[in-house]
């Protein structure tokens, strides 16, 4: 793939008119990328090649397969149940909020519930931006970061909200308190997606010699993403086994994290109609959503909290979060001729413990997590 | 899922490295005469009777369930017989006449529980689904379609359904149709157990199809893969459930009883057992049970799945033609198309072991004929010693640079995606979504499936036994059948048995000739459709004669 800029997520609207402020966002694009290939470089055996690239810099005009995408479910691997019918812990998912605290959803999924007075959900907004998109527009068009917020979360936001000592404050509470205008989890950074992917394009062997290529243990070894999250091994062990397969790796444009769809078929209301018009797409595409709303559309008697899943309550917001497949999309080359040696891990994952059972504690250097 | 050597290639002495040898893992010992039998040994017989009861009078009920007590048939019955016919097959190289058996095992619904224990002691069984029962709401959340003109889809099914579960579900097998005819009459209620006593509301029987034995309608062999499943059948002497004639892995990928079945602690099939973390295997204490006589018992789901074999059949044949004009499918037959959707040819080999044509002596090993993984170039099994055991002279199952051999959405994929990681985990979280299937084909086969159907019906009595119906079955069946981009990525539905609300469903296929592109099929339809069915409890032959059983408070 070579492609001469890195477009917005989602191919949003928000540098329309503004070249200038497009140049910008791919260029810090292009620093992500470039610190992927550094760490990947650093990493591979000595007169391998970097399987990871820039697509800007150094793009590759051969051919590529389709373009393949990886996804995760969207709710918390966390808060499932820790064993055979334990439910998942919904409520744990989803604490008060308050401002200043970080929601602690970690698939690059995050929602927040509006309830009405007797504590029923009304409407739940889903975000899967980066919050490092929301860092530069702070610095770079505050007033384009203003609007968006004026448009999907209250007209009465104002940049004082927003910014403290000239600096956003990404946990300003109309993205805590009050509602969910971007990812805050600390490792629901689009840098982080970037750098994870490339980390995740070193082949890697354990202590007695074999590659390693179950996905958790991927992680680990390679000490990129978190082994207990749905989306980092999957996204490890998506990408190493591309570049096991001898190819050149890189991510789609325009560069993201999505909702890739909801599996509504089993919402039912009182009525026993399906819940068709609810999940509203408010920013991003079909398959590459990047804000969405569940909410009844205008005219509908009903409120969330009447929704049922199975002939189960809407209770969470995670129930409908763990409805929700997530995505980003891999490109790799059509050739397959690089054969790098596996190397060692980073964290070690010898054997003894994997018998016993008992994980080596994760290292999370590409996403830090809170 | 990938299997190791215990000494890797490339330290093949481990002299300076020595290789790890793994530590033994102490598996519980399993209540073998307390567990039904049919939960995890199985059946394995060529004809069976299903009956579903509705309670009258509870005293009439427990009266019928302390007489048929003593016919319930318990794992040890079952594990034995099954090991003695095993032990005769493979002495006679067929199978045993005249060694016969005739088994029967039981499960309640919610209402039966609640009717028979309390109403608390039913909703406090472990399962959401359990608890709501395969009623309209539950057969939408499994993506079942609307008979015409109806509003709940279950309205039409023959057994189970909105308002109409059974409250009790028998299942009654034997290797011969006329013991089994006999046992069926001495176990259903009749006058003789009172005027109110369990009234009999469905019954049918099921058998191996005599065309094609093992093979279900559409014509492919049914079963091969089942898990392994952890637990001492004795300490003294250690025997096994499940013998093991592979090395124990030391790299903590999951351990294998023989290739092709990995050991899942019995805690994902019986309740008040160790189960095994869903990150990386290793045993978890049981989960604490809400009532002592929960222990020992299983959930059990029937569905009654019609076949539309003409349709099924006629819909491979077009869809191959058409493919086989595409750049990429040149020479795509019928059977080829139909093994891409399975991820098996009709005799049971694997797509992955046998991608251009169907091997069956390969389907016959039974050490090869489940033998690979979906990631890696499957390794070669690390026998014990002692097993006796050695590799079939077939071909490995072998990564592509052209796409995935056996395509990302065939059956056999969604259902069991191995080694391959998924939307929520890695090989030992799909482990704890394993079932036991105990199913068995019903009605006639169909003459000449390309000369159209013949109006008679015919399909699958699907049963299959697990801890938890929210986390296993419908698991599989909703989250990952049904789901066209999950798992692993969007390559489509289960064409076999994925249902979606339109009933169109679609698959993208690798080329079957490297250097072109991949094609998507669509399915117009569904072939399989449910026509019954329901959500039961399995207790422990001790919870049936102590507590189900009990009259007044007395057993």
């Amino acid at each position: 793939m070579k492609i001469d800029h890195f477009d917005p997520p989602g191919n949003n609207s928000d540098f329309v008119g503004n070249p200038a402020l497009a140049k910008k966002w791919s260029a810090k694009m292009s620093q992500f990328f470039d610190e992927g290939v550094s760490r990947a470089n650093g990493a591979i055996s000595a007169g391998g090649t970097c399987q990871f690239y820039n697509p800007v810099t150094h793009g590759l005009t051969a051919p590529d397969l389709p373009p393949a995408d990886i996804a995760w479910n969207g709710f918390p691997r966390k808060f499932l149940g820790s064993g055979p019918g334990v439910p998942p812990k919904f409520d744990l998912a989803e604490p008060p909020a308050a401002t200043g605290v970080p929601r602690d959803q970690d698939e690059y999924l995050e929602w927040y519930a509006n309830k009405d007075t007797a504590e029923k959900i009304t409407a739940i907004h889903f975000t899967c931006e980066g919050y490092d998109y929301y860092q530069f527009l702070g610095a770079e068009a505050p007033d384009i970061l203003v609007a968006l917020y004026q448009k999907f979360i209250s007209p009465a936001v104002a940049k004082a909200d927003l910014f403290s000592g000239g600096i956003y404050d990404v946990l300003n509470h109309w993205n805590t308190r009050d509602a969910a205008m971007h990812l805050t989890h600390g490792a629901n950074a689009l840098e982080a997606e970037v750098l994870l992917g490339g980390d995740a394009t070193v082949r890697r062997k354990n202590s007695a010699g074999v590659e390693v290529t179950s996905p958790d243990v991927l992680c680990t070894c390679g000490a990129f993403g978190d082994p207990r999250r749905n989306s980092d091994p999957a996204i490890g062990a998506g990408v190493n086994a591309l570049v096991r397969q001898g190819r050149m790796i890189t991510l789609a444009n325009p560069v993201g994290l999505y909702i890739d769809h909801i599996d509504d078929a089993s919402f039912r209301l009182p009525d026993g109609s399906a819940t068709n018009g609810w999940f509203q797409i408010v920013r991003g595409s079909p398959g590459h959503t990047l804000r969405a709303i569940f909410a009844p559309p205008a005219g509908s008697p009903f409120i969330v909290s009447d929704v049922k899943i199975g002939g189960t309550p809407v209770k969470f917001g995670g129930q409908i979060a763990q409805k929700i497949t997530m995505k980003l999309t891999g490109v790799a080359s059509a050739s397959n001729t690089i054969h790098n040696a596996p190397v060692p891990c980073v964290v070690p994952v010898g054997t003894a413990h994997l018998t016993t059972g008992a994980a080596p504690k994760p290292k999370r250097p590409t996403r830090g997590g809170n | 899922m990938a299997r190791r050597k215990t000494a890797p290639a490339d330290n093949p002495a481990g002299a300076s490295n020595p290789a790890p040898k793994p530590r033994p893992v102490a598996e519980p010992l399993l209540d073998v005469h307390d567990m039904q039998g049919n939960i995890l040994a199985g059946f394995k017989k060529d004809h069976q009777h299903l009956i579903a009861l509705k309670i009258r009078g509870i005293p009439e009920a427990r009266r019928w369930l302390a007489r048929v007590l003593p016919h319930i048939s318990s794992l040890a019955e079952v594990h034995q017989f099954n090991a003695l016919f095993k032990m005769r097959r493979a002495r006679l190289n067929r199978d045993p006449h005249g060694l016969a058996a005739t088994w029967m095992n039981l499960a309640f619904s919610h209402d039966g529980i609640a009717k028979l224990a309390s109403a608390d002691d039913a909703d406090a069984l472990p399962d959401d689904s359990f608890r709501l029962g395969l009623g309209k709401e539950r057969s939408e959340f499994l993506g079942d379609p609307l008979p015409a003109g109806q509003t709940d889809p279950t309205a039409k099914w023959f057994v189970g359904g909105t308002g109409r579960a059974p409250d009790i579900f028998l299942i009654v097998a034997s290797d011969c149709p006329k013991q089994l005819a006999l046992e069926v009459e001495r176990i259903r209620p009749g006058a003789a157990d009172g005027p109110d006593a369990p009234e009999p509301i469905w019954d049918e029987r099921g058998e191996t199809r005599t065309a094609q034995p093992g093979h279900e309608h559409f014509g492919f062999r049914d079963g091969v893969s089942q898990p392994g499943v952890r637990g001492l059948i004795s300490r003294s002497p250690k025997m096994y459930l499940t013998p093991r004639v592979l090395k124990p892995p030391v790299d903590g990928s999951p351990e294998f009883a023989k290739p092709g079945q990995p050991l899942v602690w019995p805690g994902h099939f019986v309740l008040g057992y160790p189960f095994g973390d869903r990150r990386d295997g290793s045993r978890q204490d049981s989960v604490p049970l809400a009532r002592p006589w929960f222990k020992n018992g299983s959930f059990l789901v029937f569905r009654r799945l019609n076949q539309n074999v003409a349709g099924f059949t006629a819909f491979v044949a077009a869809a191959a033609a058409k493919l086989a004009a595409e750049p990429g499918f040149d020479g795509l037959t019928p059977a080829h198309l139909g093994a891409l959707l399975v991820g098996r040819w009709p005799s049971g080999a694997p797509v992955s072991r046998a991608p251009a044509l169907d091997n069956p002596a390969l389907a016959k090993d039974g050490l090869s004929n489940n033998d690979f993984l979906f990631t890696v170039d499957t390794p070669p099994p690390d026998f014990l010693p002692r097993s006796g055991a050695s590799p079939g002279a077939f071909p490995r199952a072998l990564e592509s640079l052209n796409g995935p051999v056996c395509p990302h959405a065939a059956h056999i994929f969604k259902v069991n995606p191995r080694d391959h990681v998924t939307d929520v985990g890695n090989e030992f979280d799909t482990l704890t979504r394993r079932i036991l299937r105990r199913g068995i084909p019903f009605g006639p086969s169909l003459a000449d499936p390309l000369n159209g159907d013949d109006g008679v019906e015919r399909g699958l009595h699907f049963l299959c036994y697990q801890a938890s119906i929210v986390d296993q079955f419908e698991f599989l069946q909703q989250d990952w059948t049904n789901n066209r981009a999950v798992p692993p990525t969007a390559n489509g539905h289960d064409l076999i048995i994925g249902q979606s609300p339109t009933l169109e469903r679609s698959i993208t296929l690798s080329p079957i000739v490297p250097g072109a592109a991949g094609q998507t099929v669509t399915a117009p339809t569904q072939w399989v459709t449910p026509t019954g069915g329901g959500y039961f409890f399995a207790p422990s032959i001790s919870a049936i004669r102590n507590v189900l059983c009990r009259q007044d408070g007395q057993p």
